[in-house]
């Protein structure tokens, strides 16, 4: 059973990342794991040790406790297995590092509203969080439908990895796939290429899935800008792509992946 | 719901009358069509004997033909009023020969006026108390009205009420609606609404960050707006643009989607978007342009 653990702040972008994890838990078999991390005022440093510490730390706590409970009162009904979230004090990316670490999830979700900038996608990808977790994240932008995921393949070394992840996460699970392969070029000529269109990466990465009795439903070429693409992508109830730590701001894979509106899947290379 | 739409004899004016027929449709609204021409002091005259001579007259009566085709008869709205004597029981085992009618719920007016087009629609629009004003305009050419220089940006920037610019043959994939959350009524978000339904399409809801995160206000208000959407089934979307990064985000945006913006009296959106902005976002855009009041 998949282990996920599931971000938790006081805001939108965590109540819809809320929603979708419990999407998830209707398709995949899996365990739900919430967390919360109260930080201390950035100026203010923890006072005193002992009893002190402990006491202002308590009440820290109670205070973020109650809206994350307004939080998971709210989905109770529609997910069930919601339990009571893990609140912790202290750095955010650290704690919630070391909760992945402590307890191994095999994967993290968090919300992360769309933006039409890039930087925030960005800092988030170079965070020493998203720099070191050891698991595959959802990055929840929008709350869609979870009927149709889009597997984004590359080349076929970089595939693999990606589908080994795709299946790890998603086994036995009910849903359509489609194979995606992005060729980038100048706005105003998107178009699209399909099956009869030989392409080897997609042919190689389909017959992996087919052997592991997943028949995607479209394997297709899309050439394009990366927000036509990402445009494009917006059908899909979840797009998975594999990610380097070191992408640059201005490649047009890191564009790509800001201009998709639906969650995004990222495993780590 | 009182719409007014504003017409002239180009094929720009005839493709709006579709539209407005969904929209009134839906809302079973008052509508007014507007005809503003060359002085009418003879057409009562003129169109009885010796033909028609106004230019707008006989535009005029096509345009409300086709408004009219758009309703099944027996359930338009705007059918006229069928009068006569039917008994009907008043109380159990009790009938009256009650005087009748049927038809007519909602007003359809032509009316033709003469003088300065602006001025024109601008007053008709206050005199009828509308709550949304409908144009057509070319594509082509930065949205032009023929004759009159800037029309529907003049009118859109003067209006009291809501102004919607609907650009010749453009097919509508996404509405971009930039609502200042902080302040927002619900006769807005009912007036989205329609839209999204008129034209079947997605909806994207932009809200605006003053820094790196939401106002908490901004945020509640955002979570009640998609709340509302999605449970009338409506597929909507969140993006976040930085204050500063709004003139870019909505000359990028209105060129593939239907541009949506509250420009409300304590709006911040009319703040950062002046008239001038408003003038040239409707020249600019490729697509229909809404303006929330």
């Amino acid at each position: 059973m998949l282990r996920t653990l599931v971000y938790l702040d006081a805001d939108l972008a965590s109540s819809i990342a809320l929603r979708y994890a419990c999407q998830l838990t209707r398709v995949i078999d899996m365990n739900l794991h919430t967390v919360h991390v109260e930080e201390p005022d950035k100026d203010g440093h923890a006072p005193g040790t002992g009893w002190v510490r402990r006491t202002w730390e308590s009440a820290m706590l109670k205070t973020g406790e109650f809206e994350i409970a307004q939080l998971i009162k709210a989905e109770k009904s529609s997910c069930p297995m919601l339990g009571a979230p893990k609140m912790l004090v202290g750095d955010r990316e650290n704690e919630i590092l070391r909760e992945i670490q402590r307890e191994s999830y095999d994967l993290f979700v968090e919300g992360s509203l769309h933006s039409f900038t890039a930087k925030k996608l960005y800092d988030k990808i170079h965070s020493r969080l998203y720099r070191h977790i050891p698991c595959p994240v959802i990055v929840v932008k929008n709350l869609v439908d979870l009927e149709k995921i889009a597997l984004i393949v590359r080349d076929e070394v970089e595939s693999k990895k990606l589908i080994s992840m795709f299946l790890n996460i998603f086994s036995g699970a009910k849903l359509n796939i489609d194979l995606i392969y992005c060729e980038f070029q100048e706005p105003g000529k998107l178009s699209f290429k399909g099956k009869e269109d030989e392409n080897k990466t997609i042919s190689a990465v389909e017959e992996i899935l087919m052997v592991n009795n997943w028949h995607p439903e479209n394997c297709r070429m899309i050439q394009g800008s990366p927000e036509e693409i990402g445009d494009v992508l917006r059908n899909y109830g979840l797009v998975a792509s594999l990610l380097h730590h070191s992408i640059s701001k201005k490649s047009n894979w890191f564009q790509l992946l800001c201009h998709i509106p639906s969650p995004v899947l990222i495993c780590w290379q | 719901m009182r719409i007014l739409v504003a017409v002239d004899q180009h094929p720009y004016s005839a493709h709006v009358v579709k539209d407005v027929a969904k929209l009134a449709g839906n809302t079973w609204a008052d509508v007014t069509f507007l005809g503003v021409g060359p002085k009418a002091t003879d057409i009562g005259r003129s169109s009885n004997r010796a033909g028609i001579k106004h230019p707008l007259t006989e535009k005029l009566r096509n345009y409300r033909r086709n408004f009219l085709d758009h309703f099944e008869k027996e359930e338009s709205p705007y059918e006229k009023r069928l009068c006569h004597y039917e008994f009907v029981e008043v109380k159990k085992g009790v009938w009256e020969e009650l005087y009748i009618c049927r038809g007519a719920r909602k007003d359809l007016k032509i009316v033709l006026r003469s003088g300065n087009p602006v001025k024109e629609i601008l007053a008709q629009s206050q005199e009828d108390e509308s709550d949304l004003i409908v144009m057509g305009c070319y594509k082509k050419g930065g949205c032009q009205w023929e004759g009159t220089v800037n029309l529907p940006q003049k009118v859109a920037n003067n209006a009291l009420c809501s102004v919607l610019v609907i650009k010749e043959e453009k097919k509508i994939h996404k509405i971009s609606c930039c609502l200042d959350q902080e302040n927002i009524s619900q006769k807005s978000i009912e007036m989205i609404n329609q839209m999204v339904t008129l034209y079947q399409t997605e909806l994207e809801i932009v809200g605006l960050t003053d820094g790196p995160a939401l106002k908490p206000m901004v945020e509640k208000n955002l979570n009640a707006i998609l709340k509302y959407y999605n449970a009338r089934q409506i597929k909507a979307w969140i993006k976040l643009v930085d204050a500063d990064s709004l003139g870019s985000f909505i000359s990028q945006e209105a060129r593939r989607s239907m541009m949506a913006l509250w420009m409300g009296e304590h709006s911040l959106l009319s703040k950062i978007f002046p008239g001038g902005k408003v003038e040239k976002l409707i020249q600019g855009s490729e697509s229909s342009v809404l303006l929330l009041r």
